[in-house]
């Protein structure tokens, strides 16, 4: 989707980086396995997290064994088996892309708006599928990206209500990831709290961007105009109240493991991705 | 039940200051104010209860029975009771998890735009989860009625968000990804004068 949920690499062990690479690994295997070659190249950070979260909410899935892939065709990696327990994760991943695409049709540049057009066709079975085995997750991502529209159209100036859409989005995916009630409970609000996260600081990514292009975006609708400080300053509080709430959340959710590696992303990831975006540094790939 | 050292996180083996401080974070992290305007404070104080008996068995299986007494207390936690009119149903429609009915219900004109008022349609807005509306809710209702301890609160728990800190983060002894401060070296440089000078020498001349 973005990549903006990614842990922060100079505070992680290497046995906890190699564990956090092995996920992503078993995501793109999976990936590839379910919904096809080219979805492979659509993974982000922000799926592995949660990849991440459902396997260390399990009791088994985690088999890490050495393979050979694409991307490294000649020394065998470190790669989760694929058995199935990312199924969920890649479909969710694979519905949010071909949604990222129709939306970056209707208002994007040129060159995205073409590539988005020539690359939909041939994700589009890939998305049928994934509908197929989740309609309640395909439709609930339909209804919020009419209600982001709508939003958009209505010049929404509240930031709260503008990042819905996409938190109900993240809402949805992540409280499925559990069976448990309780666990779904807190997935739910984690959920949230995380899609309003990834809203916000795309919304600040783009404030620029999207004030010489005269596009929507709450953060061009406050009253003192347009001032890149005050906006800064406001991202950052609306951020913090997201950060300090998902981390109350995040601290009654019970871990079977990966605990250090979601420690790092939840308590130093979002902040350190956060701050590059604040301070206009460029995010690594 | 499950292994009250598992509970805390503790090993068998810990002695009684590990385990109380093991006990202490605990329920820094679970603690009511923390969760009381969640829609999963429910969850938090089952955690509470969870800590406060495996602390409260380890204590009594170590003192061979004893009553370990003084570290329950956060368990009594209960926010102010007695409430009466309106508000006391708006909140309880409130922990009954039925935002849309609280806040229709503060919408009508009738109810009066009181303190109360600011911090219940506060806490509506923070259950679901829109902070930046909840945080001037809150401001409101403190500054309308500053002496109130349950406003206060939350006040200053979104307060402790803005300033950048998260609830049970194990970095928080090594500092934010930004490392040291301007402010962290200034006050380094006054503890160590003062130090120096305990010790008849100085390193700062001028103070």
């Amino acid at each position: 989707m973005f990549g903006y949920i990614r842990p922060f690499k100079p505070q992680m062990k290497f046995c906890e980086y190699d564990a956090y690479k092995a996920v992503y690994c078993g995501l793109c295997k999976e990936t590839g396995k379910s919904f096809g070659f080219l979805l492979r190249f659509t993974l982000s950070y922000d799926f592995a997290f949660v990849g991440l979260i459902s396997l260390a909410l399990g009791k088994d899935g985690t088999e890490i064994t050495p393979q050979r892939c694409v991307a490294h065709p000649l020394k065998k990696t470190p790669c989760l088996a694929c058995t199935g327990s990312l199924h969920f994760t890649a479909a969710a991943a694979t519905m949010l892309v071909y949604h990222k695409l129709k939306d970056d049709i209707s208002d994007r540049g040129f060159l995205s708006k073409t590539r988005a057009i020539l690359l939909l066709p041939l994700i589009y079975p890939a998305y049928k599928k994934a509908k197929r085995n989740y309609p309640e997750i395909a439709a609930l991502i339909e209804k919020s990206m009419k209600k982001q529209s709508e939003l958009e159209k209505q010049n929404c100036k509240s930031i709260d209500l503008a990042a819905e859409p996409t938190a109900e989005i993240i809402s949805a995916v992540a409280e499925k990831i559990s069976d448990d009630e309780k666990q779904k409970r807190i997935l739910k609000r984690m959920g949230y709290l995380l899609g309003r996260y990834v809203y916000i600081i795309d919304a600040l990514n783009d404030a620029k961007d999207d004030y010489k292009k005269k596009n929507y975006n709450p953060f061009l609708l406050r009253e003192y105009g347009f001032d890149m400080e005050k906006i800064r300053a406001e991202a950052l509080d609306s951020i913090n109240f997201t950060l300090g709430e998902l981390a109350n959340t995040y601290s009654l959710l019970d871990l079977e493991r990966f605990k250090p590696i979601l420690d790092n992303i939840i308590y130093l990831g979002l902040q350190n991705t956060f701050m590059s975006v604040l301070n206009e540094k460029e995010l690594s790939k | 039940m499950n292994d009250p050292y598992r509970v805390l996180g503790v090993s068998p083996n810990a002695t009684d200051e590990q385990i109380r401080d093991a006990y202490r974070e605990l329920s820094k992290k679970y603690h009511p104010d923390l969760h009381s305007q969640s829609p999963l404070a429910d969850l938090a104080e089952e955690k509470m209860k969870e800590i406060n008996a495996a602390y409260d068995e380890i204590m009594n299986m170590r003192r061979g029975g004893q009553n370990s007494g003084g570290y329950s207390s956060y368990s009594q936690y209960n926010s102010q009771s007695q409430y009466y009119g309106d508000f006391a149903e708006i909140r309880r429609q409130i922990q009954n998890g039925n935002y849309t009915v609280a806040d229709s219900m503060l919408d009508n004109p009738s109810v009066p735009r009181n303190a109360e008022w600011s911090f219940l349609k506060g806490s509506v807005c923070y259950a679901r989860g829109w902070l930046n509306e909840a945080f001037t809710h809150f401001t409101n209702a403190v500054n309308q009625d500053p002496g109130n301890a349950e406003y206060r609160a939350a006040y200053n728990r979104m307060m402790q968000a803005r300033n950048g800190n998260m609830n049970g983060s194990p970095y928080r002894y090594y500092g934010s990804p930004g490392g040291c401060s301007t402010c962290d070296m200034c006050q380094g440089l006054i503890c160590a004068d003062c130090c120096c000078e305990c010790f008849g020498g100085d390193l700062i001349s001028c103070c």
